[in-house]
C-alpha cells in the first residue's frame, strides 16, 4: 500500500525534524513529531482558535457564531444532565465536553485528504480512556471515602474471594474496551478509504465511504462521552 | 415524547453495544493475569493452575457483566 501524504509531516521532514516512517518513533524528537502527536496539537489549535474568532464579542443578543457554540454546549450540558444529573453534569462538564469535541474534531479531521486522525492510533485513545478510568475511581473515593471498596463487594459477605477479582477484571475489561472501541472503528474507516483512494480514486469509490465515515466519527464521539458518563455515575451513587 | 424514547434508544442501544466486546475483553485479561502470575511472579512454579484460575475468573466477570444487564429495573 503506498504511503500516505500527511501535509504536516511534510513539512516537518523539510524542516530537517526525523518524522518517524512507522506510527512511532525512536527518540523524543521522533515521538515528538509522529504523525498522531502534530496532528493532536493541530486539532487542539483548531479547537482554541476557531470558536475564539468565531466567538466575537460575548452579547445578551446572540450573533450567528455565539449562537452556534451555545447550542453546541447547551445540547452537550442538557445530554449529561439528562444522564447524570444536574449536579454531576455541572461538576464534570469541563472534561467530558473536552473529551467529546476533541474526540469528534479529530474523528472527522481524517476524513481530509493530507491528514489524519489521532484517534486511529492506539496510544492516543489509549490516554484519554485511562483518565477516565483514574477520574471514576477518584469520583469514588470522593463521594464514598473509604466505603468505595463496597462497590466491588458484591451483596454477600461469604462470596467476597470471589467477588473482588470478578469485580477488578471487569474494571479492566473496561479500559480495554473503550480505548480499542474508539482506536478500531478509527482506524478502519482511515485503512478503507487509504485503501479504496489507492485502488479507484478516480472514480469517487471512497464516497460512501466518506459519508459513513461522518457518522462513525460523530457515533463514537457519542458513545464514549455516554459511556464515561455512565461509568461516573455508577461510581457517585450508593452501592447495591 | 418521540424525540424521548429516540434519546432513550440512542442510550440504549451505546450499552448494550458493549456486551461483546466486554465478554471478550473479560476472558482476555483473566487469562492475562493468570499468566503473568506464572510465567513471571512465580517463575512457571505453578504453571498451568493460575492461567486456569483467573481464566474462570475472567469468564465469571463476564458473565456477571451479562447477568447485571440483563436484570436492569429501568427498562
Amino acid at each position: 500500500m503506498e504511503h500516505p501524504i500527511l501535509f504536516i509531516s511534510l513539512i516537518l521532514q523539510n524542516l530537517g525534524l526525523p518524522v518517524p516512517h512507522g506510527p512511532v518513533g525512536d527518540t523524543l524528537l521522533a515521538k515528538l513529531v509522529s504523525p498522531h502527536m502534530t496532528y493532536t496539537w493541530l486539532v487542539m489549535l483548531f479547537l482554541i482558535i476557531v470558536p475564539k474568532l468565531t466567538l466575537g464579542k460575548m452579547s445578551l443578543v446572540p450573533g450567528k457564531g455565539q449562537n452556534f457554540w451555545e447550542v453546541i454546549i447547551g445540547g452537550l450540558e442538557g445530554f449529561m444532565a439528562d444522564n447524570m444529573g444536574k449536579e454531576g453534569a455541572r461538576m464534570m462538564f469541563p472534561m467530558l465536553a473536552t473529551f467529546a469535541l476533541y474526540i469528534l474534531v479529530a474523528n472527522m479531521i481524517g476524513l481530509m485528504p493530507g491528514f489524519m486522525s489521532p484517534t486511529s492510533n492506539l496510544n492516543i485513545t489509549l490516554a484519554c480512556t485511562l483518565i477516565v478510568f483514574f477520574t471514576t475511581h477518584i469520583l469514588g473515593v470522593k463521594f464514598h471515602g473509604a466505603g468505595y471498596i463496597k462497590h466491588f463487594l458484591g451483596p454477600i459477605p461469604w462470596l467476597i474471594p470471589l467477588m473482588l477479582p470478578i469485580e477488578l477484571i471487569s474494571h479492566f475489561a473496561r479500559i480495554l474496551s473503550l480505548s480499542i472501541r474508539l482506536f478500531g472503528n478509527i482506524m478502519a474507516k482511515e485503512t478503507l478509504l487509504g485503501i479504496l483512494f489507492m485502488l479507484a480514486g478516480a472514480y469517487f469509490a471512497p464516497l460512501p465511504i466518506l459519508c459513513l465515515g461522518v457518522f462513525v466519527s460523530i457515533v463514537q464521539a457519542l458513545v464514549f462521552l455516554l459511556l464515561s458518563i455512565l461509568y461516573f455515575s455508577a461510581a457517585m451513587e450508593h452501592a447495591h | 415524547m418521540s424525540d424521548n424514547s429516540r434519546k432513550d434508544t440512542l442510550r440504549l442501544l451505546a450499552q448494550f453495544s458493549t456486551i461483546g466486546m466486554t465478554v471478550a475483553f473479560s476472558i482476555f485479561i483473566g487469562v492475562g493475569i493468570g499468566y503473568y502470575l506464572d510465567h513471571k511472579v512465580f517463575a512457571g512454579r505453578t504453571s498451568p493452575w493460575l492461567t486456569l484460575i483467573f481464566l474462570g475468573l475472567g469468564v465469571g466477570a463476564a458473565f456477571k457483566n451479562l447477568y447485571d444487564m440483563a436484570s436492569r429495573k429501568d427498562l
